[in-house]
């Protein structure tokens, strides 16, 4: 048991994590576990059925995907210096590597939407089983990616006022949420590349 | 701590924290409150209105089926009342009473808290709550209630054989309570690792705690499965899609699995709550701590982690391999294993203690013996081709009413006497506490028992009539007795609480001599909970007198007071060292707001409406921004 003879406002350096990150770690748990059960569905339904994709649907492009996702992973390295920097209170180098976050994902998730439409022209969502998952998971993931631009969004607006602790926790914890919407993406495309083998 | 006999410091110290912590009166206070007692007694009452809903629906029920061939209500409404009945005592009604009512009264006061880690979350999932449950009686007021059962299996849910909106109100009323469910379920997880009292390492954490933040990791692991289910359902029939269409390659299998995969663990999300509060009651009335501490600890996440693994016992009537079946049984009958690791320190407490059988221990008695009772019948299901004779008959009604009255709303009832003087600050009538709990146990087990025979005797759950010479006449007329006997006993219950609280006796800060840290401060409690955070070095801190005369001694030299602002301490999760000192948010408009812009959204969907539902999404995101506009420390 810990005596205190009065109250310091902090233990010295952060002995844990904020609870904003904690709040941020049962979002992600949540969100992975509905992602989990998206996943699961796509292979009871890949099970029953033979061929997957079905006859008449072609299979997904893999470089162009592969490319984008490539891109929209590396984010993890600008985000984790943007979180760095702000815990050693360089704004300015925070505000930067966070608007390149913003450009890429924002890029991103422009080309993606332009892609599903036109995947959508081709093969619509209501033709069968597999088209329904396949854009179900794709829309999911892609909706990620745009609330981790809008949170970026949030951050860069918040950002042009300083630092606080609140944004300090902030940074950390939308870090955080990049990095779990980069794995998620690369878990989402794998199951769907996965119909090509 | 008291706030009579205090020396002038100390006054002045809880003066100045009143000031700090004071929340706004009249309606506005009530709409704008992040304060967590407030919003537990919104969620007790609004819970306590939809308990008579659904209550109500079960006497309907019960009176549609006290004869034969009876025409009390039609077979449409009969769906609609069954499937309603269901809905509401479990996403409605027991879920929300215990985390949202008791978790949220309790849990901060039982860590030594000032308040919940994100106080204007735990508002707007309060307020969510509220949109989901009127948007769901929406439908029962527009003839459109879901109609297909709780579990709502398709293809009867499916837009072919029910082509109203009534299973698009189930849908998205169900997605829409399971996001005020998430938010309750972080709320709890966080709020136990980071805002507990410096010193209250989890060996030191009250059982109740334990008991919540099992609950809250079951319902974070659980709902996304039945999110992602009526996610599929609302598109299945609003947008064409297949996932439980075979002819286009999707399964009806689909919707139970994920259905179950949620729905099993939902029991034990049900009932754990309940045994935490088993465990608060019965050392206060033994006067001995619960035996079998870390055990008994251990059990209620263990409860929990192994109900996610038994899912398809819910589905052996539909053509499973054996070795799956095997499987699911053999992990059924490992839920025993915890399960009688509580009822045993339950047990061996009152033996080894001094029991006072007031009314909330008789309560946790008559819990004890439904729960044992329902997990006899549930260790029945273990044998497969036994459960695959009595699937969905009154067998199975019967067993999951022992378990969801018996186990869930009994320690409810027990909580509610028992927690009534610290809420009130006024004491309850004992002589009518016993009599109504006399009533409920006769009236219960009246009502339920029976529902075994019938079952056996062939009788399917969900027929709305059933003719006459099949020897179920006696059981039924039986099983409506006890439902308007059980009804009387919930009727007197309330009315001795009203009655106490108008007419009875002042209470005092203890009148149990109950072993945590709610006890040890006023009744009801002041809005900053406690006027200086309470040391703790053991899980019965208010039965360690050297810590609250050590509480004393700081109030007056102002240390751990934390009197310059809407403070509390945050700690490391797990041996809850001190960490800092965070700025709590004060009392917000933006939860209502976001919760109406929200419902707007679902009301827009219901009625197929998505450009506007699209509109209304960018006012949630304009209401998020208001929201964050203002950051605690600018307040």
């Amino acid at each position: 048991m810990t005596d205190y003879v009065a109250v310091p406002r902090t233990a010295g350096p952060r002995l844990s994590n904020s609870a904003g990150w904690w709040g941020m770690v049962i979002l992600v748990a949540s969100e992975a576990t509905l992602f989990g059960a998206f996943i699961g569905t796509y292979f009871y339904l890949r099970f029953r059925t033979t061929p997957w994709p079905p006859d008449g649907i072609p299979k997904p492009a893999l470089v162009v995907p592969l490319i984008l996702l490539a891109c929209l992973v590396a984010t993890t390295i600008p985000m984790s210096f943007a979180s760095r920097a702000a815990q050693a209170g360089r704004l300015c180098a925070t505000r930067f590597l966070i608007a390149v976050v913003l450009v890429v994902q924002a890029g991103y998730f422009a080309y993606e939407v332009h892609d599903v439409a036109d995947q959508i022209h081709r093969v619509d969502i209501t033709r069968n089983a597999y088209s329904s998952i396949y854009y179900t998971l794709l829309g999911a993931d892609h909706a990620h990616v745009l609330i981790a631009v809008l949170f970026n969004l949030w951050l860069l607006m918040k950002l042009t006022h300083g630092f606080t602790t609140y944004r300090l926790n902030a940074v950390r914890a939308i870090a955080f949420y990049v990095y779990a919407v980069n794995v998620l993406t690369i878990v989402v495309f794998g199951t769907l590349l996965s119909a090509r083998a | 701590m008291t706030t009579e006999a205090i020396p002038p410091v100390s006054r002045m110290r809880t003066e100045r924290l009143e000031l700090i912590w004071e929340e706004r009166p009249g309606l506005l206070g009530w709409l704008t409150t992040v304060d967590h007692k407030r919003i537990g007694l919104l969620y007790f009452w609004t819970t306590l209105v939809l308990f008579g809903a659904g209550g109500i629906e079960a006497l309907l029920i019960r009176t549609q089926l006290a004869q034969p061939n009876e025409h009390v209500v039609s077979p449409e409404t009969y769906d609609q009342l069954f499937t309603m009945h269901g809905i509401t005592m479990i996403f409605f009604f027991i879920i929300p009473m215990t985390t949202g009512a008791f978790g949220n009264y309790l849990i901060p006061l039982m860590i030594g808290a000032r308040d919940m880690a994100f106080p204007r979350m735990n508002a707007l999932s309060f307020w969510i709550f509220l949109a989901s449950a009127l948007f769901i009686y929406t439908s029962l007021f527009m003839g459109s209630a879901p109609n297909a059962g709780w579990f709502d299996y398709v293809p009867l849910a499916s837009k072919e054989f029910n082509p109203g909106r009534n299973i698009d109100f189930y849908a998205l009323g169900i997605i829409f309570n399971s996001i005020s469910s998430t938010l309750t379920a972080g709320q709890f997880i966080v709020t136990i690792l980071k805002s507990r009292a410096p010193g209250m390492s989890f060996n030191r954490m009250p059982l109740f705690c334990f008991a919540f933040l099992a609950a809250s990791l079951g319902l974070l692991f659980a709902l996304p499965a039945l999110s992602a289910d009526t996610i599929f359902l609302f598109l299945d029939r609003n947008v064409h899609t297949h996932f439980f269409d075979p002819s286009h390659g999707g399964s009806v299998l689909l919707w139970q699995h994920l259905f179950w995969i949620f729905g099993h663990p939902e029991v034990y999300i049900l009932i754990v709550p309940a045994f935490g509060i088993a465990t608060s009651i019965i050392p206060a009335f033994t006067q001995r701590k619960v035996v079998a501490f870390p055990l008994v600890a251990v059990a209620e996440l263990l409860v929990v982690f192994v109900g996610f693994g038994v899912w398809a016992h819910h589905m052996y009537a539909v053509g499973m391999s054996t070795i799956s079946m095997v499987f699911f049984a053999a992990a059924t009958a490992m839920v025993v294993i915890p399960s009688t690791i509580q009822v045993f320190a339950w047990c061996m407490s009152f033996v080894t203690g001094t029991a006072r059988f007031k009314t909330p221990l008789l309560f946790i008695a008559g819990f004890i013996f439904m729960f044992v009772t329902g997990g006899l019948t549930g260790i029945m299901f273990v044998a497969i081709p036994f459960d695959q004779q009595v699937t969905d008959t009154y067998f199975i009604v019967a067993h999951f009413h022992y378990i969801i009255f018996g186990a869930a709303v009994f320690p409810i009832f027990g909580g509610m006497y028992y927690w009534f003087p610290k809420v009130t600050g006024k004491l309850y009538y004992e002589l009518p506490g016993q009599i109504s709990f006399w009533i409920l146990f006769v009236g219960t087990n009246l009502l339920f028992f029976p529902m075994h025979i019938v079952g056996l005797l062939g009788m399917t759950r969900r027929v709305s009539t059933y003719p006459d010479g099949l020897g179920w006449t006696a059981y039924n007329l039986a099983e409506t007795i006890g439902g308007f006997v059980t009804l009387a006993g919930i009727l007197l219950l309330l009315g001795n609480l009203f009655y106490s609280y108008l007419r009875a006796p002042a209470a005092g800060p203890d009148p149990w001599h109950g072993p945590t840290l709610e006890w040890t401060t006023s009744s009801p409690p002041p809005d900053y909970d406690y006027a200086v955070i309470p040391r703790v070095s053991s899980a019965y801190p208010n039965w360690d007198p050297v810590d609250r005369e050590l509480d004393r001694r700081n109030l007056a030299d102002g240390v751990l007071v934390l009197e310059r602002g809407h403070e509390q301490p945050a700690v490391t999760p797990v041996d809850a060292r001190f960490d800092e000192v965070v700025q709590m948010p004060h009392e917000s408009p933006w939860p209502p707001i976001l919760a109406l812009a929200l419902s707007l959204v679902f009301l827009m969907l219901v009625i197929g409406r998505y450009g506007v539902a699209g509109i209304m999404g960018i006012f949630c995101l304009l209401a998020l921004a208001g929201w964050h506009s203002t950051e605690p420390q600018e307040q």
